[in-house]
């Protein structure tokens, strides 16, 4: 895209960032009471619901049932109004169902799946709007919702994108650096153990600054962990104090 | 919504030429009688004939003048899909306008309308079926609107009814449809195509239509909807007169159905003496 | 539909409850639980509103799109209404799950607003026979406690209340026609949404009937009248669901007893975004981050 400066010379972003620096994450606990555990999150302008039911009786067809092990069921959709222009149909197309498939290859790698064999837990993903890092929003709130529900992951997830422009990795990327063409890099880490449970690369990016780029992808992951561990142990201090757990 | 590839269908942007006509604004009958030369209260003649379906378990047909209903019955036969266990029977409805049946041609796959007209023609049904008798079983119900000259629905829900009592599916009553037309002060009983609501006449309050369906013996209605925006005195008004007019509908369906129990009753000693030779040979 | 699991001795407490005119949570027969109504919570839409009537949480977005006109109605626009429920709400409504509901509330919805008195879509026309607008109302339903109808009915009121269409100016030149569509987010149209409806559902249980039902008095009804009303008090549309029947006596009282708080209803929601747009920005909007 000609004529968009995404990185002035002063080196800031379109939206004013820095290249290292993360949008604002607002994120929220126990959003719904029906589900068994449920999460929403604000990443800049990305807003996402998740919500998990489980683990529970597998639905549908006992073909599917797995004897060692949980049987992760995710759902993505996005609102119908969620894009700038607006979506036919909320689930069912090929992105979706795309990511689909990455959200539940991402958590049966971080769920401990081996705790509910013959079960099923289901993740359901809603973005009601979207600007740019939806999957790694979806990863994040799923996460949240995941220990909402008491499930017992190995770690965190944390799901971070970043870009590379003019000789410069940008992390956390919106919806206009990702779609002007320059490359992208997807990571979704445990922090904890350092290790990847989901990387893609889409765009053209020269080997050598491969693992700068990645490296910012998993630094972003980081920061993204720290935050989101804030906002568990304050919800949890805040529920325990409601129940007076605290003593 | 996935579309039928098989068949050839027209270029998506083609217009009947028909919705350029400009529409006669005035009703007729503000005018003067109505076009068919009826009073507003009279309902047109109607002709209703049981077991009209050889394969179905039950059907019939209903004639309102131009408005051609047809309903076949199958079951109650075993619920085809996995769904949960319950004790009560399962009622699948399908309202289907033939393609021919309207000024427009209608589409092979049910548009929302008709699906709408589904699930009413099913809420106007179900109060009347004793669906206890049926556990684990499903009874479907298929109605194809052959022609469409106004209150399809209502002719729909009278037609479906005689179809189940004609299939031996065990029932509470029988259920008569009928619907109305409200223009202003006037109510007009079983209004043809042309006397219909429709929305895109600029038309202010109190027009609009409703339809009732109506257990004639046990008093009670099972089915209401109306469309367009009418004051309450004059919908509670509308009400009445279509459960009145119902109430006249009652003997008609009776008579229609004493006489296909005798047919009824041919057919079964047939497949008796069909059965007897079957043993002997 | 979601549904709970009742016991017969739960089902006769909240019928006996209903009869004395104390429902379950302490409320009369004729009111609603708490509602909370905040609109423009998606800055990417023309207008969106966000219902949660206690359990029930609802998001609506609207979004504005110029197209032709259909030629049954060439100098009107048009209004869709897409019902979207999600998986969130109930893992019954994954994948094709929730269409059935969809439909019927979306035809519900058609019904209720399709009458010219209650919602002009001759505001919605740009060019006669040419061009107008198209607004898609896309409701979202994120979790269900029971009520749907008459929340999806308020949230979509609110998302419509709150909608602003840009201005377009059509200029011609030598015949070949311009228009120019204004961005300044000062310079739009608001819409007309006085006369609109909401729904009101009456539920019948036992001998009464009750308004707004939760999840578990929905399932001690089998018959339901879902009525839309106008501030005014006349009905737009009126529809019986369920598997019971009624009584025409009975249905009069209904339908009196709709239009009493069709009224206040619609009243009270005028009231509650007028008083919401005097606050302007000042109002702090906090979406799910409540």
């Amino acid at each position: 895209m000609a004529g968009l400066e995404l990185l002035s010379d002063q080196g800031f972003r379109i939206d004013g960032r820095r290249p290292h620096e993360l949008r604002k994450i607002q994120c929220r606990l126990g959003v719904f009471n029906q589900a068994d555990g449920s999460a929403y999150i604000e990443q800049g302008n990305t807003k996402v619901l998740a919500a998990v039911y489980g683990p529970h009786e597998i639905r549908g067809s006992r073909s599917k049932v797995l004897h060692d092990k949980v049987l992760v069921n995710c759902q993505y959709s996005m609102a119908t109004f969620s894009t700038g222009e607006r979506k036919r149909r909320p689930r069912g197309d090929r992105k979706s169902q795309e990511m689909t498939m990455h959200l539940q290859q991402t958590f049966d790698a971080a769920i401990q799946t081996s705790l509910y064999p013959r079960s099923q837990i289901d993740i359901f993903v809603e973005v009601l709007q979207s600007d740019g890092g939806n999957y790694c929003a979806s990863v994040n709130a799923s996460t949240l919702a995941l220990i909402d529900a008491g499930i017992a992951l190995r770690d965190y997830v944390c799901a971070c994108s970043s870009s590379f422009v003019n000789d410069t990795p940008l992390t956390d990327i919106n919806y206009l650096e990702e779609s002007s063409g320059s490359p992208e890099i997807i990571a979704a880490t445990l922090p904890k153990s350092e290790q990847i449970v989901f990387l893609e690369m889409n765009g053209r990016l020269h080997e050598d600054n491969l693992s700068r780029v990645t490296d910012m992808a998993v630094k972003g992951c980081k920061d993204i962990h720290d935050i989101l561990d804030q906002v568990v142990r304050d919800h949890v201090s805040e529920v325990s104090t409601v129940h007076g757990w605290e003593n | 919504m996935p579309t039928d590839s098989r068949r050839l269908t027209g270029p998506e942007e083609t217009k009947s030429p028909y919705a350029y006509v400009k529409q006669k604004k005035k009703l007729q009958v503000l005018t003067g009688k109505r076009h068919d030369g009826r009073s507003p209260e009279t309902l047109r003649p109607i002709f209703l004939k049981a077991d009209v379906v050889s394969q179905a378990r039950g059907s019939a047909y209903i004639e309102q003048d131009n408005t051609k209903v047809m309903c076949a019955v199958y079951g109650p036969r075993e619920v085809g899909r996995k769904e949960d266990f319950s004790m009560k029977g399962i009622i699948n409805c399908v309202f289907k306008y033939a393609t021919f049946s309207c000024r427009y041609r209608r589409s092979y796959q049910q548009d929302s309308e008709e699906k709408d007209m589904s699930v009413q023609l099913l809420d106007a049904l179900e109060p009347a079926v004793c669906m206890h008798k049926f556990p684990k079983a499903q009874v479907d119900i298929y109605v194809t609107v052959l022609q469409n000259d106004g209150s399809a629905l209502a002719a729909a829900i009278t037609c479906a009814s005689v179809a189940l009592a004609n299939a031996g599916v065990d029932m509470y009553d029988l259920v008569a449809g009928c619907s109305v037309r409200i223009a202003d002060n006037l109510v007009l009983v079983d209004p043809t195509e042309s006397e219909e609501y429709k929305s895109q006449d600029d038309n202010p309050v109190n027009h609009g239509s409703v339809t009732l369906g109506y257990m004639p013996s046990l008093y009670q209605v099972s089915a209401i909807t109306s469309k367009g925006e009418i004051e309450f005195e004059v919908i509670k008004k509308a009400i009445n007169l279509c459960g009145n007019t119902s109430q006249t509908l009652y003997p008609v369906l009776q008579k229609c159905l004493n006489n296909s129990r005798f047919s009824l009753s041919l057919r079964f000693s047939l497949s008796l003496v069909r059965y007897h030779f079957c043993v002997q040979f | 539909m979601v549904d709970v699991q009742l016991s017969d001795a739960e089902k006769v407490f909240i019928l006996h409850g209903v009869q004395d005119n104390c429902r379950e949570d302490g409320r009369g027969c004729e009111d609603y639980r708490h509602l909370e109504i905040e609109t423009s919570v998606m800055s990417n839409t023309n207008g969106s509103a966000r219902v949660r009537l206690a359990n029930t949480d609802i998001l609506v977005g609207v979004k504005a799109e110029l197209g032709t006109p259909s030629p049954e109605k060439l100098n009107k626009g048009r209004i869709e209404f897409f019902v979207d429920c999600s998986a969130n709400a109930t893992p019954e409504f994954e994948g094709r799950g929730g269409e059935d509901l969809a439909t019927d509330i979306s035809n519900m919805l058609y019904r209720a607003y399709d009458c010219p008195n209650c919602f002009d879509l001759q505001q919605l026309c740009v060019i006669p026979d040419q061009q107008c607008w198209i607004l898609y109302v896309d409701i979202l339903l994120l979790e269900c406690g029971g009520n749907l109808f008459d929340a999806t009915s308020l949230a979509v009121k609110a998302a419509l209340f709150n909608t602003s269409i840009p201005t377009v100016t059509v200029t011609k030149d030598e015949g070949v026609v311009d228009l120019e569509i204004s961005d300044d987010p000062y310079d739009v149209q608001r819409l007309d949404m006085k006369s609109s409806p909401c729904i009101v559902t009456l539920s019948k249980v036992g001998h009464s009937h009750v308004v707004d039902a939760s999840q578990k008095e929905e399932c001690c009804t089998l018959a339901r009248l879902i009525m839309g009303v106008t501030e005014k008090g006349t009905i737009t549309a009126l529809k019986k669901e369920g598997s019971g029947s009624l009584d025409p006596t009975s249905i009069e009282d209904m339908m009196e007893t709709g239009r009493r708080v069709g009224e206040s209803l619609n009243k009270c929601l005028m009231d509650a975004l007028a008083e919401e747009e005097r606050q302007g920005t000042k109002k702090k909007s906090l979406g799910f981050l409540r």
